[in-house]
């Protein structure tokens, strides 16, 4: 073995060696959270890494970013391949891929690495470009460090430009391979040429090239752990293990075990999160693109979902050492913990639980879940929240319904429209075609009960025969659960469960995307299983079937914008059919979109609880969004939920240029052959 | 032949309206037992003038107990003197149920070892019993309690407005009543301190009242209610529970069902909402007129005229039409 | 109290089918008030006492889940609508209990008597002070204010004492799922209840007559001439 050789050896072995001391650190960092398996739904998970993953299909959702990320992680990819050859090269001197592959194929390799290295050059330019000159807002912030990204894009220039000169010195010492197949190094070593540079320099150029790219790819390699760079090892990984695009129920909150004899419930701080959690915290690429779509940011909230997964790394990078190490410490390890000294209340109390954070991110954190891990530490571990909660809390407690509403007023909107109950149903021993589950929103609010009335309608109309529960009916917890309340949250489901089972209720359909999202999605859990569906989806159904008489007169021309509710939408994939609704509801329509629609849609600001807390600072989300739809200048603003109805139908209420705002199933309800 | 014995407040050397309220019930029910009205009234020297002002409202005699010791509220003296008064034959103790009221009742009631009736808002005899209805529940329910006192007194307490203050002229003969006991030599020292702004004009007496909620927005729009409570001359400042919660009132002034119930002739609420809480507080009022921007909102079920509109315009023009008005005399 | 009532069928009582009990308003501000003291003062324990049937250990449960330290229920299957004979029994069993501070609601948000806790102080022979808006302690001695129409009063008392608290004095706290969890293994204390002689008693429930309905007559400040009108000539309270 020559000298050369025995050095690379040796700098291999120290960079192998170095890289697994730090994963096999990183790995027993994760060990101190808690958590279980994930290799459920094993179909599902190879699917979000082939189409999240590897065709980076949540990247490319940035017109700008995501094809010139796409290019320089594909380029990654072909490259590796040439990156083991060299690595191969350095310690079997001789050792090429042209030595056993076939002529053709060894082309397409050698083009396949040409192309990659150009492009990537040119992409990571344009990246450099982009964070140095354009400064697009996302990549600014506290939390993010751009010294970092900037070092390891030069590291990848350095990369290409090392990989061509490698491959240019070759071509001048001898070029075998023709140079269609070297279309950048072969004009490359032509400009070596024409300079006439001596064949020592050349060797030379080769030699330090080559190490270079060699040594490069170890460093670079070893510089992964320390930096937001480490998302190229794990976010592959990451995607797979995650279920932020199923596997199972969407948005589901894991269920808490109450009747544990642990000290703490919910996290204050990383070890009480899940291994799942902290990965999520190495896998952040402080992109930003989570916290340019939080409407509680967007309107100048402290919240940003990009900080509480950048400080949940922090904290673990803190903390686990001291866990992990066993030495008594010195001082209290907790006094920094991830809840108040990193993360606080007023930005836990911000979040709107729309999602959109989740959805967005291109390596599947889930930024929610650490959110409301936190909030359920601090409800029922220390009893802190805000002040305006409390009443919410005692009405459910008191009254199965967050306001100061009795029970016995539930069915109040059904007088006079011969609606029978289920305890009415089972006493004549029938059963309905399906519940109809009304809800407290459109049990109790004004507004809220024209729609109640309006879905009663059509179902009569379209001579479907249901019952609703009347008195019997509780909140389905979910304001509760969402806002941390896990205890309140089982007290109230546990109660709906016994009395839908007790009537062997099994087909559902819901006023509100909440009480959808519930029982159909996270009453499984507890045990309540229900085919559920969303009035809107069960009205395009019965419009599809042609069972609802619409009257046949024009309705003038109108101008709707359909805002997509976040439990409806991002949660529940529920967008084509609220705007069917419309369109058949409605022929002559113009169904606009406005500028965030479908799964980039704003939140309305009222959900995680927030419809029962105040806004104290920055600009209401409710105003934002509202001005957002009334820009596309229709006349009338659609939705399907009760919150949003709420939210939006307050904002702008007493100016000029109102818009109003009315649900789809009142569409139709107004269209009904009289 | 049983008598009635009545409590008559006095502050501040002035005789609270609830006094000339309870004598009349007693002068009421002491008819009903074919008996006599009594008054125990009490307070620094110079009370006993007041003596006057109970007969032309019914009572017939006025056991007047002036002393220093009188002068501030002193709950464990009076209930003594009150007890041992009312231990010579009579069927009832009539107490008005103002906050010093509701205090001496039960106070007096224990030491006598009778029953109490507390906060009717009706009274009367029927045979050996009282009867008398109370509102429950946050006034939701109305309950009609029966007391069968056996041998000795009953005590109750009567809701303040819901007995009308009614002539009934007499010469009322007056008695000295002197306290058993120093009634100086008290554990618990009452001082009463002045409110913050002397409004002499309190809710339970306020023949017009406005009200103001969250509809004024903020603490200093309050002005608005108080200006046209000045224009009325003869109007109290009200609140309701989320004010008085949020700081811009003082909780005394807080109508509803857990502050003060009140039954004024006019009642005007201001950006009141109309929850179910304060509307147990007022509920009483003979005529009530709402002004809210929204005309959804509950309070227009219960108001017997409603405008709906911006509190900030149609106040203010209230306030100059009832200034004019006044001013026609 | 968001309860609508009806009235049951014996014409004297409320019809309780799906009625929910909970702790009355003003008895939560009265254990809010004595767990503050006691965390102020870092020493002594908070006694939660209720009478009525067993529905009242619910809510004494509540009360220890927000911290206090032991309960004792009275037992009695009805509770009378007679202020006096509750006193007797709770004085009863309050007598030899060598509290500093016994503490009432200023009353029960649903009988609303407002009587029982001070009649309880005057049956012991306590010092006692009725609707406290502020109270503090300290040195063996007791600082009240309680409010009146138009005014209020500083009131100084030596302890032990009996005290009925007013609103506006604290927020009861809601029990962390710690405290109902530690609450479960608390000392709760079951015994019969000496009521007195039962005097008082219900002839009849009836719910309010309700309002005849008003109306709206106008919108903005141009409705005010036509108010103005309708106060002079129809309500004539002008």
């Amino acid at each position: 073995m020559s000298l050369s050789q025995g050095i690379f050896l040796f700098c291999l072995a120290m960079g192998a060696a170095f890289f697994a001391y730090n994963a096999q650190r990183l790995v027993r960092y994760l060990r101190i959270a808690g958590g279980g398996s994930r290799l459920n739904d094993i179909p599902r998970r190879i699917w979000n890494l082939l189409s999240i993953g590897f065709a980076q299909t949540k990247i490319l959702r940035d017109p700008v970013a995501g094809p010139l990320h796409a290019s320089v992680f594909w380029g990654f990819i072909i490259l590796q391949v040439g990156a083991i050859e060299i690595l191969v090269q350095g310690v079997a001197r001789g050792f090429a891929y042209g030595n056993f592959l076939p002529a053709p194929l060894h082309w397409v390799f050698l083009l396949s690495q040409e192309l990659t290295a150009g492009v990537v050059l040119v992409a990571v330019a344009a990246l450099l470009y982009r964070r140095i000159l354009v400064r697009p807002k996302r990549l600014q912030g506290d939390r993010v460090h751009s010294g970092d990204a900037i070092l390891i894009l030069a590291m990848i220039a350095a990369l290409m430009v090392t990989l061509l000169l490698v491959s240019a010195t070759q071509r001048v010492i001898n070029s075998e391979h023709p140079v269609a197949v070297q279309p950048v190094s072969a004009p490359l070593a032509g400009i070596l040429m024409a300079l006439g540079t001596s064949p020592n320099v050349v060797e030379a150029i080769l030699a330090v090239s080559w190490w270079s790219h060699a040594l490069l790819i170890l460093v670079f390699l070893n510089y992964l752990p320390y930096s937001k760079h480490l998302h190229v090892i794990v976010s592959l990984p990451n995607t797979f293990l995650s279920n932020t695009s199923g596997p199972g129920r969407i948005g589901v909150m894991p269920l808490m075990d109450l009747e544990s004899e642990s000290e703490h419930f919910g996290a204050s701080d990383v070890d009480q999160l899940t291994w799942k959690n902290l990965l999520d915290g190495y896998t952040c690429t402080e992109c930003g693109r989570c916290t340019s779509v939080c409407p509680a940011n967007i309107t100048g909230k402290l919240l940003s979902p990009r900080k509480v997964v950048i400080d949940t790394r922090k904290r673990t990078m803190e903390l686990a050492p001291q866990l992990v190490s066993g030495d008594a410490p010195n001082g209290d390890i907790r006094e920094h913990r991830l809840l108040d000294k990193f993360i606080t209340e007023e930005e836990l109390w911000a979040c709107t639980s729309c999602r959109a954070c989740v959805y967005e991110c291109p390596v599947s954190i889930d930024q929610l879940e650490i959110i409301n891990e936190l909030r359920r530490y601090l409800v029922l571990s220390e009893s802190r929240f805000p002040e305006e909660v409390q009443p919410a809390f005692e009405a459910l407690e008191r009254n199965g319904a967050p306001w100061a509403f009795s029970p016995s007023s539930r069915a109040e909107w059904a007088a006079g429209l011969d609606i029978p109950t289920m305890a009415e149903l089972s006493e004549r021993g029938e059963t309905p075609e399906v519940l109809y589950w009304v809800g407290c929103m459109g049990s109790f609010d004004e507004r809220a009960k024209k729609t109640t009335v309006a879905v009663a309608r059509i179902l009569k109309a379209a001579g479907v025969r249901f019952a609703i529960l009347g008195q019997e009916e509780r909140c389905n917890g979910d304001p509760a659960r969402r806002m941390g309340n896990e205890y309140l949250y089982q007290m109230l489901a546990k109660q709906n469960i016994e009395t839908l089972d007790r009537y062997k209720v099994k087909a559902i359909v819901t006023n509100c995307p909440h009480c959808f999202h519930q029982i159909g999605n996270e009453y499984e859990s507890l045990g309540g299983h229900y085919e559920v569906v969303h009035h809107s989806t069960y009205i395009a159904a019965l419009l599809e079937q042609g069972r609802i008489p619409l009257s046949q007169g024009q309705a003038g021309a109108q101008r709707i914008v359909y805002h997509d509710a976040c439990y409806l939408g991002r949660y529940n994939d529920v967008y084509d059919a609220p705007r069917e609704v419309i369109r058949q509801a409605l022929p002559v329509i113009d169904v606009v979109e406005a500028k965030r629609s479908k799964d980039r849609s704003l939140c309305c600001g009222a959900g995680g609880g927030r419809m029962w807390m105040e806004e104290r600072t920055g600009k209401r989300i409710n105003l934002e969004r509202k001005e957002e739809l009334a820009a596309t200048g229709a006349d009338t603003v659609a939705v399907a939920c009760p919150f949003c109805m709420t939210m939006l139908g307050d904002a702008g209420k007493g100016t000029d240029g109102y818009v109003p705002v009315v649900d789809v199933a009142e569409l139709v309800a107004g269209r009904l052959k009289a | 032949m049983p008598s009635v014995l009545t409590y008559a407040e006095v502050r501040g050397g002035d005789l609270r309206k609830i006094s000339l309220e309870a004598a009349s019930a007693a002068r009421a029910l002491a008819d009903a037992y074919g008996g006599e009205a009594h008054v125990i009234l009490s307070g620094g020297p110079g009370v006993g003038a007041h003596a006057g002002a109970l007969g032309e409202h019914g009572a017939d005699v006025a056991f007047v107990s002036e002393h220093a010791a009188f002068a501030q509220y002193n709950p464990e003296a009076l209930s003594a003197l009150v007890a041992e008064r009312a231990r010579n034959g009579y069927a009832a103790v009539l107490i008005g149920g103002s906050a010093r009221g509701k205090d001496l009742a039960p106070r007096v009631a224990a030491k006598l070892g009778a029953a109490i009736l507390s906060d009717v808002t009706a009274l009367a005899r029927d045979g050996d019993a009282l009867v008398a209805t109370h509102p429950v529940y946050t006034g939701k329910v109305t309950a009609t309690l029966r007391l069968t006192a056996g041998s000795g007194p009953a005590v109750v307490s009567l809701r303040p407005g819901a007995f009308t203050a009614a002539p009934a002229p007499r010469t009322v003969r007056i008695e000295t009543a002197a306290p058993s006991g120093d009634p100086s030599a008290v554990r618990v020292q009452v001082k009463e301190t002045p409110s913050v702004d002397s409004r002499k004009l309190d809710l339970a007496e306020a023949p017009v009242i406005v009200s103001g909620g969250r509809g004024l927005k903020a603490a200093e729009n309050f002005k608005l209610v108080e200006d046209l409570a000045a224009a009325f001359g003869n109007a109290a400042v009200g609140a309701t529970r989320a004010v008085t919660d949020d700081g811009w009132r003082p909780h005394s002034d807080q109508i509803g069902q857990t502050g003060r119930q009140v039954s004024p002739a006019l009642y005007v609420a201001v950006g009141i909402s109309g929850a179910i809480q304060h509307i147990a507080g007022m509920r009483a009022s003979r005529c009530i007129v709402a002004i809210n921007k929204d005309a959804e909102a509950p309070i227009f079920k219960v108001a017997d005229y409603g405008i709906v509109g911006d509190v900030f315009e149609v106040v203010p023009a209230l306030t100059a039409a009832i200034r004019a008005q006044r001013a026609k005399g | 109290m968001d309860v609508k009532f009806r009235i049951a069928a014996s014409g004297n009582a409320v019809d309780e089918t799906g009625l929910k009990w909970d702790m009355s308003d003003f008895d939560g501000y009265a254990v809010e008030i004595a767990l503050q003291m006691i965390e102020k003062l870092g020493t002594g324990e908070v006694v939660v006492i209720s009478l009525g049937p067993d529905a009242a250990q619910e809510v004494l449960r509540k009360a220890l889940s927000m911290g206090a330290t032991r309960a004792v229920h009275l037992k009695s299957d009805t509770v009378p609508f007679d202020s006096a004979a509750i006193a007797t029994a709770l004085a009863a069993e309050l007598k030899d209990g060598g509290y500093d501070l016994i503490m009432f609601g200023k009353m029960a948000i649903d009988s609303a008597s407002g009587a029982i806790g001070a009649m309880v102080g005057e049956m012991l022979g306590l010092p006692t002070v009725h609707g406290c808006a502020t109270l503090e302690v300290a040195n063996g001695k007791g600082f009240a204010r309680r409010e009146l129409e138009g005014g209020a009063e500083e009131v100084t008392f030596p302890l032990p004492a009996v005290v009925t608290i007013d609103e506006g004095i604290a927020r009861p706290r809601y029990p962390s799922l710690k405290g109902i969890m530690a609450a479960k293994k608390k000392p709760m204390e079951s015994k019969p209840a000496q009521l007195g002689a039962v005097r008082v008693t219900v002839d009849a429930m009836a719910l309010p007559a309700e309002r005849a309905a008003g109306r709206i007559i106008g919108e903005g400040a141009a409705a005010v001439p036509e108010l103005v009108r309708l106060l002079q000539t129809e309500a004539k309270v002008l």
